[in-house]
């Protein structure tokens, strides 16, 4: 009798093998097609007299027997291939046989020896299964002038736009509540940064983290700061006044224009030429107006002559 | 006696070779003689960025206007004289500038009383006005005989300037690079007449001359001053360039001015004459807030029919400036913090307005000078005037009467408190005991005795009176003056070399009125009486009763006369009654004792309802009747309702009637003052009147900001009664709020500039509401914060600094005090959660600041408002550290300021130990005046108060603040009196420990005016303790008797400063006694302290040795900016110095000499003006020894007594003239 410990270690091993359906088909069919030559090779060893057997003499045994069967199926194939075909016959395996030095004639006497015990066929695993092709929405069927053995239409996602995106927020409330908070957050994150990783001072003695504000730095021209407008001001006044400054350079390009006696000139010359005839213009301005700070500075008289 | 013996002195000094002409000497009595300048030449060779340090040279022509001219009296504060050549001669002269240390010897008078007096002699010691001047000159006695033929005399005098304190200012920003790449300049400036801190000169707005200026500067920088530029040229290794400006009109030194930087230039695109200057990178600022400058030239020049009467103007922006303006002949001198872009909105007025003011003083003030300092009202009055004018025209009639008004009550509200101001003293004999107002603190006679507050009041009232003369002879005519005296005045300026007729570009109050009765034919004697030349303010009261059945008016109108401030009024006024039928103006004549008026009513009582009602402007508009009395006619009256009358008026009038006058009346007076009446009315019609006002387009906007902030008030005393949302809620949802989500305000445009200021002031008004538990409501926070949270500048094309500013002060409105459990310490941890919020936002802006900062960092100098009321109202501890960092030099002026109120407001608060220093190595003159007037105004304790702040080292600390630290810079030197004067009063401050003579202490306040002469105690020095002890022994009561006449003959020979003999009667008899001992006490003294003052002495020659003789400046190195408040503050080192330096008597041996002056110079090589003191100190110890002796004759006992400052005048008194 075989060990029922092994017996039933194979079979467990082979369950469990199968329950492990999560792992990918084709090692399943590898590993239940082990675990049948396990429980082979426990057969076997029962049928030889052994009581029990170590685990690992059971795996060895069953790579060994692996190889083997492997072995005459390859050569059997190989054989086979020689003579071109496909499939293997029998003789091609006999052949196989025979050259691995085993005695074919003894094989069918084995086979019908009356202690042999039978094993029942592994459980069949489930092919793996092909997802289905998503189906979103009724088929088309076909119209009248097409005959209706031609192929289905496919699924109308493969031809129909169905574009996805989310609405838009157009509700202002909701906009100036966004820009306002991020805009806090903004300053409120810079501030922190600026706070944590530069000195600060605080209002507070027990707890300096608490509303910390970054430390005063005296500069020795505060005026500059505090009368020029900022980087961000002076970009929000172009924006705005964008319209207005060209009025201005138009103007003072008027006379510029006049010299330039083609009006018909395309755009990027004219504003070449005013770009780089604007300062002539202002110093003959300058040159015109009659201002005592504007005037060239004398080379002082030389005395030494006296 | 005097001229001899200084003769001979300087005659042994030139024997001994003297290699130095500096010596130093008393001064004493000279006959003065006035000289006519006629043109001067300033020259400065070289500016010193580094060592701030300027050298140069001056040349005056003078003019003698009598035979034997040999004493010349200049100007010249601070200037350390290397040599004075009259006609190319070298002549000897005397340095002396009395109110250098007001009060000698570390005295222990400290009272104000005192102070003041020797100060104002002090002042008048040296006054140009008079003819007298720190420098006195002798002219070489080789040129006496040339007086004969009244030659020119040029008097050529090389001096230096060694980090000058007063008169220039050097701005030396602490960065890399040239002098020109850090933005260094300088510039001068001064209160009054000043020039004589930079320049020696005849430091008078009444002596003109012409003018050639040059200096010599970096080649980098530019020179800027007054007068033509005549040319530039480079000096000879072409590294420095010299500018040379002549001013061919004449001009007084005062007005003459200099600043020297790296400025850029900016000619005036309308008027090519026009030259503005600005520091570098500016420019953008200063092309925009210069582009309508030729608007305020046109209009100036159109109302005067007067052409600008410089050939040029230039207008210098520099930093670190001591007023926002100052005019000077052809050019002015501003802060550069009025400079400001296109996208400031509050700003621009304002720089406007500082413009306007510069130019109006350009004609008058500058061009015109004036006579004297009695004269100072008309030029102050006229330039004030014109100012108006152009206001009005700019800003328009409700800009101009809301402006009026407000100075008007901003004058009478000073005047009712501190007493009235006098635009016109006249010192009748010039004695001093026709103070004419006595009930001010400092004197009036001199300028530089002014209080800062009274000279703006000052100011304020003369124009308000051109104002009330124009009222009189009608604005054409008073045009038709200005246009005389200006015209008078540019024919004689092309006068040349003719100076008797300069005196054209003078005026004086008699030419002035003068030219009023030549061009109207009117007297306007009465008025100028009554508010030129006396001084205060009238105040009436006023209520009315109708009489149904005459339909009379019966007006009464009651004054107050009595109290201070306060003068009587008899004369026309005018009465203004709206009726049902119309609006109608009754004359009134007050007069002596009538107080009731009978005015006819013109509508019956009964109503036609479908009448419009006629408006004073002739507009008719609807009423709604129903609230008002049935039987009166009367809508509204106002009286006085043009101020023709410099006045207060409490009127008293049903609050219906405010309420119609609120609502219809269109003058924008008017429409303030029933803002102001209507707090007292917290009624539901008038929440309804001042809302309407609120809604309404057409109303002045300042009206509508005073309504937002009288609704607060009403709605907080109506707080019970109150329905619906909280006051103004609605109405700025509905101007401003978007109207799909009403809790949410439009994204700033500004475009509006009405809406702009109602939108900023509502929310301050706002969280001025409070609910029952005397909190702001939560509504109102919440709303706060969300304009805070939703504010949207971005599609904005001006800048919302000022309207974040707000906000951040509408939070600060919001604090109530904490509720405190106990005296815990305030921690996060127990931070009320509205307060963290507000905290949140605080911190926010603030450190937004420092990365984007605000134009002239509004939001931070807002914040700081706001960490301070957190503080004060126990939210956060109290703690001014934050705020001294703040304060400290390198900030924003704006933010220093800012802290430092802060800072003020935390001594005040505290009353605790806390020294807080002011002001540190850097000290900019307009920050320290700012310290000390809000100390001043905010004080830590006042004299009536008890107060541990209140103690000995404070009362010396600012006495010697005010006695000799501030001796650069005259205003200072007020505002520290003034300080004084709040703390401490006009006597003793009562902390001071009474030593063991202290009750004659007291008494001796009394006497110390009359007669400085009497030693004083010296200080608590052990020394000292046995010197009083011993004195209080030896000077064991004496006879009364005998010490009366004692006193007496102190008192007589001093011409001067003679006693009241109402006064010294009054004094009863153990005050004698004890005053007496005093005299005794301190001749002891001499002898006593002798090793003490040896000591002291050493000191003293230690400290000469090591720092450069300098004539000009004070030797003490007073850390005048440095304001200790503390009471257990050791005195810096410095400070021990200082104590120990002003008292230097002489050793004992000294003090015994009673041989003359020489041969005390003579022994001593050390040309330091402080011999004078010792002089002095001797003097006084002969004078002693006289009295000891009784052998001298009185009149070296005069001479020597002439030497205290307080009887500087007696230089003068006829019987001292050879």
């Amino acid at each position: 009798m075989a060990d029922p410990a092994v017996m039933a270690g194979g079979f467990s091993a082979i369950r469990s093998g199968c329950g492990k359906a999560t792992s990918s088909p084709a090692e399943n069919y590898q590993l239940a097609r082990r675990r049948t030559l396990q429980v082979v090779v426990s057969s076997l060893l029962t049928e030889c007299g052994f009581e029990s057997a170590e685990k690992a003499t059971v795996e060895s045994l069953t790579e060994m027997i692996q190889s083997y069967i492997s072995e005459v199926g390859r050569c059997a194939k190989a054989y086979c291939e020689h003579t071109a075909r496909i499939t293997p016959t029998l003789s091609d395996t006999v052949v196989t046989l025979n050259e691995m030095g085993f005695n074919v004639d003894t094989l069918p006497g084995y086979a019908k020896r009356s202690q042999r015990m039978v094993i029942t066929a592994p459980p069949v695993t489930n092919a793996p299964v092909i997802p289905k092709a998503l189906i979103a929405g009724q088929k088309r069927t076909h119209p009248s002038h097409i005959p209706s053995h031609f192929p289905e239409f496919p699924d109308p996602h493969t031809y129909i736009k169905t574009p996805t995106f989310r609405e838009p927020v157009s509700d202002y409330q909701v906009v100036r509540e966004k820009a306002a908070s991020q805009r806090r957050d903004v300053e409120r994150a810079l501030t922190r940064f600026m706070a944590k990783t530069g000195e600060t001072q605080s209002l507070f003695k027990d707890d300096v983290t608490a509303f910390p504000l970054i430390a005063e730095r005296p500069s020795s021209i505060p005026y500059l700061s505090a009368l020029l407008p900022s980087e961000l001001e002076l970009q929000t006044l172009e924006e705005t006044d964008s319209s207005e400054q060209d009025d201005q350079t138009d103007s003072e390009n008027t006379p510029v224009n006049n010299l330039n006696d083609d009006p018909g000139a395309d755009k990027e010359n004219s504003v070449l030429l005013a770009g780089s005839v604007v300062p002539l213009v202002k110093v003959s301005e300058e040159s015109m107006i009659d201002n005592p700070y504007l005037r060239p500075v004398k080379k002082p008289k030389v005395r030494r002559k006296k | 006696w005097d001229l001899l013996g200084l003769e001979i002195d300087m005659n042994r000094k030139k024997d001994k070779g003297f290699e130095t002409p500096l010596f130093l000497n008393v001064l004493t009595c000279y006959v003065m003689f006035i000289p006519h300048t006629t043109h001067q030449v300033v020259c400065i060779n070289n500016i010193n960025f580094q060592r701030k340090s300027v050298i140069g040279f001056v040349e005056l022509t003078i003019f003698p206007t009598v035979v034997n001219l040999n004493r010349i009296k200049l100007n010249s504060k601070q200037c350390r004289i290397y040599r004075v050549r009259v006609n190319d001669l070298e002549a000897p002269f005397i340095y002396n500038d009395p109110t250098l240390e007001v009060c000698h010897h570390e005295s222990k008078q400290r009272n104000l009383n005192y102070f003041s007096s020797a100060y104002t002699a002090a002042v008048s010691a040296v006054d140009p006005d008079a003819g007298h001047g720190e420098l006195v000159i002798k002219v070489p006695s080789e040129l006496w005989k040339q007086g004969d033929e009244m030659n020119v005399l040029k008097v050529y005098i090389e001096f230096s300037l060694d980090q000058p304190k007063g008169g220039l200012h050097f701005v030396v920003p602490d960065v890399e690079g040239s002098m020109a790449e850090r933005g260094a300049h300088v510039f001068s400036f001064g209160y009054q007449n000043s020039t004589r801190f930079w320049f020696p000169c005849v430091d008078s707005y009444s002596e003109l001359c012409t003018w050639k200026l040059e200096f010599t500067v970096d080649a980098s920088m530019v020179a800027v001053s007054c007068g033509d530029l005549v040319e530039t040229v480079y000096t000879h290794d072409m590294r420095k360039k010299t500018f040379h400006y002549v001013l061919p009109i004449p001009t007084a030194a005062s007005n003459i001015s200099l600043s020297v930087g790296p400025f850029e230039i900016l000619v005036e695109p309308y008027m090519h004459e026009v030259t503005h200057f600005c520091l570098p990178q500016l420019l953008p600022l200063l092309k925009h807030s210069m582009s309508y400058l030729h608007e305020i030239f046109e209009f100036y020049e159109e109302i005067l029919t007067c052409r600008y009467p410089y050939s040029c103007f230039k207008t210098v922006f520099v930093d670190e400036a001591y007023v926002q303006v100052s005019s000077y002949a052809s050019m002015s001198i501003f802060s550069t913090n009025l400079l400001h872009s296109a996208m400031i909105i509050d700003q621009t007025p304002l720089t406007r307005q500082c413009l306007a003011q510069a130019l109006a003083q350009q004609f008058f003030g500058c061009f015109i000078s004036r006579m004297s300092w009695a004269d100072e009202w008309v030029l102050k009055g006229i330039s004030g005037y014109i100012y108006g004018l152009y206001l009005k025209k700019t800003f328009g009639v409700n800009q101009y009467r809301h402006w009026i008004k407000e100075e008007l009550d901003k004058m009478v509200e000073y005047e009712l408190k501190m007493g009235g101001v006098l635009l016109h003293p006249t010192f009748g004999g010039g004695k001093d005991k026709d103070n004419p107002t006595p009930h001010l603190h400092f004197s009036i006679k001199h300028p530089h005795t002014l209080s800062w507050k009274y000279y703006k009041m000052f100011q304020c009232k003369a124009h308000l009176v051109m104002r009330l003369i124009e009222n009189r002879i009608s604005m054409e005519f008073m045009l038709q003056v200005f246009n005389k005296l200006l015209s008078l005045a540019s024919t004689a300026s092309s006068q040349k070399y003719q100076s008797h007729m300069w005196s054209q570009m003078l005026v004086s109050t008699h030419s002035f009125l003068k030219s009023i009765s030549n061009v109207s034919g009117k007297d306007i004697g009465p008025l100028i009486k009554q508010w030129v030349d006396q001084s205060a303010v009238v105040k009436f009261f006023g209520s009315f009763a109708f009489n149904r059945k005459r339909n009379v008016l019966e007006l009464e109108i009651r004054q107050d006369y009595t109290s201070s401030g306060t003068q009587k009024y008899v004369g026309p006024i005018k009465v203004t009654v709206q009726e049902l039928d119309g609006s109608f103006n009754h004359t009134l004549q007050i007069e002596e004792n009538s107080l009731k008026h009978d005015i006819p009513c013109h509508s019956k009582s009964r109503r036609n309802k479908k009448k419009k009602i006629p408006l004073m402007n002739g507009e008719e508009v609807d009423m709604d009747l129903s609230a008002m009395d049935a039987d009166s006619p009367l809508l509204w009256i106002r009286i006085d309702p043009d101020m023709s009358i410099l006045r207060k008026v409490e009127f008293e009038q049903a609050d219906f009637m405010w309420q119609y006058q609120l609502r219809y009346e269109r003058d924008v007076v008017a429409q303030e003052e029933s803002i102001l009446a209507l707090e007292k009315f917290p009624t539901p019609a008038s929440r309804l009147a001042l809302t309407d006002i609120l809604e309404q387009d057409q109303c002045f906007y300042k009206v509508r900001q005073g309504a937002c902030f009288c609704l607060a008030k009403i709605a907080n005393s109506m707080m019970s009664t109150w329905t619906g949302p909280p006051a103004m809620k609605s109405l700025f949802t509905r101007m401003f709020c978007c109207k799909s989500c009403p809790n949410i305000v439009k994204t700033n445009t500004f475009i509006s500039f009405q809406s702009y200021f109602l939108q900023k002031t509502m929310p301050v008004a706002m969280a001025q509401l409070r609910d029952i538990q005397n909190l702001c409501p939560k509504d109102v926070l919440n709303f706060i914060l969300d304009l805070i949270k939703y504010n949207d500048n971005r599609k904005n094309k001006f800048s919302d600094n000022y309207y974040r500013a707000e906000l951040i002060d509408a939070l600060t409105n919001s604090l109530t005090p904490a509720i405190s459990i106990s005296n815990e310490v305030r921690t996060v941890d127990n931070l009320n959660g509205d307060v963290r919020l507000i905290l949140e936002e605080i911190t926010r802006s603030l450190n937004m600041e420092k990365l984007l900062p605000s134009y002239r960092n509004t939001i931070t100098v807002s914040c700081l408002r706001a960490i301070r009321m957190l503080q004060k109202n126990g939210h956060i501890p109290s703690d001014p550290s934050l705020f001294k960092s703040y304060a400290e030099y390198g900030h924003f002026v704006d933010v220093r300021v800012a802290a430092l109120e802060a800072v003020v407001d935390y001594t005040r608060g505290m009353h605790r130990t806390s020294p807080s220093e002011v002001s540190r190595t850097h000290p900019i003159p307009y920050v320290v005046h700012k310290i000390l007037s809000m100390l001043g105004k905010n004080p830590p304790f006042t004299k009536a108060a008890e107060s541990p702040l209140c103690n000995e080292a404070l009362v010396d600390q600012l006495w010697k603040l005010m006695n000799s630290g501030t001796s650069h810079d005259w205003r200072l030197r007020c505002d520290a009196v003034n300080l004084y004067y709040t703390l401490f009063g006009l006597t003793r401050p009562s902390c001071l420990p009474l030593p063991e003579l202290g009750l004659v202490l007291n008494l001796k306040e009394k006497k110390a005016v009359l007669n400085p002469t009497i030693k004083p105690e010296q200080g608590p020095d052990t020394t000292e303790m046995t010197v009083s002890s011993v004195s209080m022994s030896s000077g064991v009561a004496p006879p009364p008797q005998g010490l009366k006449r004692k006193l007496d003959s102190v008192v007589g020979p001093l011409g001067s400063s003679s006693p009241e003999p109402g006064q010294v009667l009054q004094e009863e008899d153990t005050s004698k006694k004890f005053k007496i001992r005093v005299r005794i006490s301190s001749e002891d003294e001499i002898d006593m302290e002798s090793p003490h003052d040896s000591q002291a002495f050493i000191h003293h020659h230690l400290n000469i040795l090591e720092r450069p003789s300098t004539p000009g400046q004070h030797p003490v190195k007073h850390p005048a900016l440095i304001i200790l408040l503390s009471d257990n503050l050791e005195p810096p080192a410095v400070d021990q110095a200082v104590l120990s330096l002003p008292v230097t008597p002489l050793p004992s041996s000294f003090g015994k000499e009673s041989t003359s002056s020489s041969k005390h110079s003579g022994d001593h090589h050390h040309h330091h003006h402080h011999h004078e003191h010792k002089k002095k100190k001797k003097k006084k110890h002969k004078h002693k020894h006289k009295h000891k002796h009784e052998s001298k004759d009185k009149e070296r006992d005069s001479h020597a007594f002439s030497n205290s400052p307080a009887s500087g005048r007696s230089a003068r008194s006829p019987s001292m003239s050879d």
